[in-house]
């Protein structure tokens, strides 16, 4: 299994590699004026390395089409949905009207308001394909989704003239993923590759119909941005700068990058945590950032997986299942932002992927990687970090990063053991909050740390540090205790907000 | 080139393949040695619409003759112009099996797959057929019309479109009869392009000979050429209008004959394709029209004719030409198919010499 996927990876490797080698991508011979004419409204002009480095216009474009058109999805209304996210409620944070019904406002692909963006794409796309090419950093590590890397094939091989094998693969994949609608694209350009430069055919009227489709720009931007992830690879042996300490105790961390539509799957053993796996992801139709409830944005944050929801709870609009996570969390509530209902889920039956921007603030996945997703993660101890773009950072710059809040705890630690109360009240923030299974109102934190520790020796166990930077900077902390002479004490995840230099806990968990 | 509504597939050959297809368009002039008799009773009997008769004559002939492919595909023709195409895709499918190398039979498979929307189906149908015979033309166009079709169902479903509304089904042209060769030996009945048969049906054995490949000529149009021996496709095959070297008897006329061919084929083409400058001007100053109409009258005639139907295609059959200096005389069958006529005859150009072109100085009827 190991070895086999091993295999699959360096497969991938070596096509992307040998894309990026090839030059020029598109060998036009004299006269073929159609070829050149179709790959500029196609989407396999995008699978010249270069050109989807460049064309940004399609990204804007498909950002001001939303809205107006229904999704499909049989949704039966936001009462079905409250339902099973109510199911759900008992796990993370549920507030009451839950985002993630978006087959009320969804949309599906036919997002009628953006008549340049094709156009625009082909003028980029022609643009970026003369212009030279930025080197691509040196990457290894590959795992896409089968039919991800079928579709990579495919480019590949038309990148290299052999349009007849090309056909043929995409023919094979839309075989095989009837709904993976970029595929379908990629097959009819290859098609229409093969007509003869006239207008005559009885489907030339519909086609070029269709090639203006504006929601051909999603389809192209989906396009782009797979290539993209592929292409550019995080550098070896780093991590999402967020990741400063995993406890083992989460086997996996899950790092989201919007601007790529990519989601990273990372194994986390007493080696540090390894990249095993990304795929492609869509995120909320207004993009990132989550403030208010329907803003229909996907959250930035730091996050964990809260619950698993059983898909046959779920509309077919979620595919294989869900996986709801704590949005917003107390930095989040902190800040008054609201909404929720934020799961990574799967895609309806009609549709193997969806474009990049789509959802009304989840993480949308195809169904083949979110059952592998749903395979490995744990119920509250995977995080799941969502970034306009990742920062990749290595293992010795993460633990020079922890150093501060790691002094900042061991000062916590140590002014709890001494009973020092003023010394320990140093540490909060009066607005600070403890959210625990048992009641704790009226009780008064530092009285009642001060109490629980009664000065015995304490070992803190399973340390992880997630750091997140957007205004302010804040780092989730969760840890085990375990006292002098005792198996076990309580298991915590705190909220630490930077003031100056020094570490203050706004916001605690007692997980157990 | 004025519109067509029901127009054609081009695909920018190799001079070498255009050769070919020239060659494979013409060489139908000469009609196959054996059972040709036969094979052109039914083919007229099912051109004339009597689908009966020709069936029973067809039926008849296989019961000495069962394995004969010419009338096993003929019958598989009469079943499909019946409607019974279940009955005609194990006819053709069986011909496909029995002889793989016929493009033909993979081609008619592919028309009813299409017409079933099994597009799919006919394109492998179709790349089957080209795989036996790269220059097979119809074969070509229809794949081009499958691979549009399928183009345009593989966008629908890219955007999620509904698959009911597209527009009307690709009609795929059905073959007729099946190519034959000449075989060795035989005496060429016209002095027409001469270059060998590329042999692509091994139903009669021919040498295959590379066509030599004339100068490319203007981006091909359509002209109309009938890839069988007698019967008139629906559907004119890619030829260009390429001057065929030609190795023929009568050395010193041979550049002449070509130039004359490619006039009538020019002609021939204008007219299917409704391109009503290139038609007229086909006709010298010196025409007459035929009835003492006035040349401005019998313009707009032809006009009226040409430019109202919706589709044409005019295949030229069994092309005779003889050159006598300045003058030359062009005699060949005539299948002409328009909407939903279909009139097959003989005419006669009588052409002049002026400069190095070629005019219509008389046309007939008969002859």
């Amino acid at each position: 299994m190991a070895h086999s996927q091993g295999k699959r990876r360096r497969l991938v490797a070596d096509i992307v590699r040998q894309g990026r080698l090839q030059n020029p991508p598109f060998r036009l011979r004299g006269g073929q004026q159609l070829l050149a004419a179709l790959t500029t409204a196609s989407v396999l002009m995008l699978a010249v390395p270069g050109a989807a480095l460049a064309s940004t216009a399609a990204g804007k474009a498909s950002k001001t089409s939303s809205s107006a058109h229904k999704e499909k999805a049989r949704a039966k209304g936001p009462a079905a949905n409250a339902r099973s996210t109510a199911r759900a409620g008992a796990a993370g944070r549920s507030s009451p009207v839950k985002e993630a019904k978006e087959a009320r406002g969804g949309r599906s692909r036919k997002a009628g308001t953006t008549v340049a963006a094709t156009a625009a794409t082909s003028a980029t796309a022609a643009t970026a394909a003369r212009a030279t090419r930025k080197p691509a950093p040196a990457g290894t590590i590959q795992e896409a989704s089968n039919a991800e890397a079928r579709l990579i094939a495919v480019y590949e091989m038309f990148g290299r003239g052999q349009s007849r094998p090309a056909l043929a693969k995409a023919r094979d994949l839309v075989r095989d993923y009837p709904n993976f609608q970029l595929a379908q694209l990629v097959y009819g350009d290859l098609l229409a590759a093969q007509l003869p430069p006239s207008n005559a055919l009885p489907d030339s009227a519909s086609i070029a119909k269709m090639r203006g489709n504006p929601a051909m720009a999603e389809l192209h931007e989906e396009s782009k941005r797979r290539l993209q992830a592929l292409r550019e690879r995080p550098p070896a042996n780093t991590v999402p700068s967020q990741f400063l300490a995993l406890s083992t105790r989460s086997r996996y961390a899950i790092a989201v990058d919007a601007s790529r539509s990519r989601l990273y799957l990372f194994e986390n053993s007493d080696k540090g945590l390894k990249l095993t796996a990304d795929y492609y992801i869509s995120v909320g139709k207004s993009g990132t950032d989550k403030v208010t409830e329907g803003d229909a944005r996907t959250p930035l944050g730091v996050y964990y997986i809260t619950s698993s929801l059983d898909p046959k709870s779920l509309k077919d609009f979620y595919g294989a299942g869900a996986l709801p996570i704590n949005y917003p969390n107390p930095y989040d509530v902190r800040r008054g932002k609201t909404g929720g209902g934020i799961w990574l889920h799967g895609t309806p039956p009609q549709q193997f992927a969806r474009a990049p921007l789509a959802s009304d603030g989840c993480v949308v996945m195809a169904n083949p990687d979110l059952k592998q997703l749903l395979r490995k993660v744990q119920i509250g101890a995977t995080p799941v970090v969502t970034a306009r773009s990742l920062q990749w950072i290595s293992q010795p710059q993460a633990e020079k990063e922890a150093q501060s809040i790691t002094s900042a705890i061991t000062g916590w630690k140590d002014a709890r053991a001494s009973g020092n109360e003023a010394q320990l009240k140093k540490f909060y923030l009066p607005d600070f909050q403890r959210s625990s299974k048992k009641s704790n109102e009226g009780i008064s934190v530092v009285d009642d740390e001060v109490k629980y520790a009664q000065g015995k020796r304490v070992q803190l166990k399973d340390m992880s540090y997630l750091h997140w930077r957007d205004g302010d900077d804040t780092m989730v902390v969760t840890f085990g205790e375990v006292f002098e002479g005792e198996k076990s004490g309580r298991s915590r995840r705190q909220y630490w907000l930077r003031q100056g230099t020094d570490w203050k806990l706004f916001h605690e968990e007692i997980l157990g | 080139m004025p519109k067509s509504p029901r127009p054609r597939a081009r695909f920018s050959f190799s001079p070498t393949v255009r050769a070919l297809l020239l060659a494979a368009a013409t060489c139908g002039a000469v009609l196959p040695a054996l059972a040709a008799i036969e094979h052109e009773e039914v083919d007229k009997l099912m051109q004339a619409g009597k689908l009966d008769e020709a069936m029973v004559k067809a039926e008849a002939f296989l019961k000495d003759k069962p394995r004969d492919p010419q009338m096993r595909f003929l019958k598989g023709v009469i079943q499909l112009d019946t409607g019974k195409r279940n009955e005609a895709i194990a006819a053709f499918t069986q011909l496909t099996l029995d002889a793989p190398e016929l493009p033909e039979p993979y081609n008619n498979l592919a028309v009813i797959y299409a017409s079933q929307n099994q597009f799919d189906k006919a394109r492998a149908a179709l790349e089957s057929a080209i795989r036996t015979n790269p220059s097979y033309a119809t074969a070509q166009e229809n794949l081009g019309d499958v691979y549009a079709r399928l183009a345009s169902q593989a966008y629908s479903k890219a955007l999620q479109l509904d698959q009911n509304n597209t527009a009307v089904q690709p009609k795929l042209a059905v073959i007729r009869t099946l190519f034959t060769p000449t075989p060795p030996g035989a005496k060429p009945t016209a002095l027409i392009a001469a270059a060998p048969p590329p042999a692509p049906a091994p139903v009669a054995k021919a040498a295959p000979a590379p066509a030599p490949a004339p100068a490319a000529p203007p981006p091909p149009v359509k002209v109309a050429a009938a890839p069988a021996p007698v019967a008139a496709a629906p559907k004119a095959p890619e030829a260009a209008p390429a001057p065929a070297p030609a190795p023929a008897p009568a050395a010193a006329n041979t550049a002449a004959n070509a130039e004359v061919e490619s006039a009538v084929r020019a002609w021939a083409s204008a007219w299917a394709s409704q391109d009503m400058d290139r038609y007229l001007a086909a006709y010298g100053s010196e025409f007459t029209p035929a009835g003492g109409q006035s040349r401005k009258n019998w313009e707009e005639d032809r006009r009226a004719r040409i430019v109202g139907k919706s589709s044409i295609s005019v295949n030229i059959e069994n092309l005779a030409i003889k050159v006598d200096g300045q003058n030359a005389t062009a005699k060949f069958r005539q299948i002409y198919r328009a909407d939903n006529l279909n009139v097959s005859s003989r005419k006669t150009l009588e052409m002049q010499r002026s400069g190095n072109q070629w005019h219509i100085r008389k046309e007939s009827v008969g002859g």
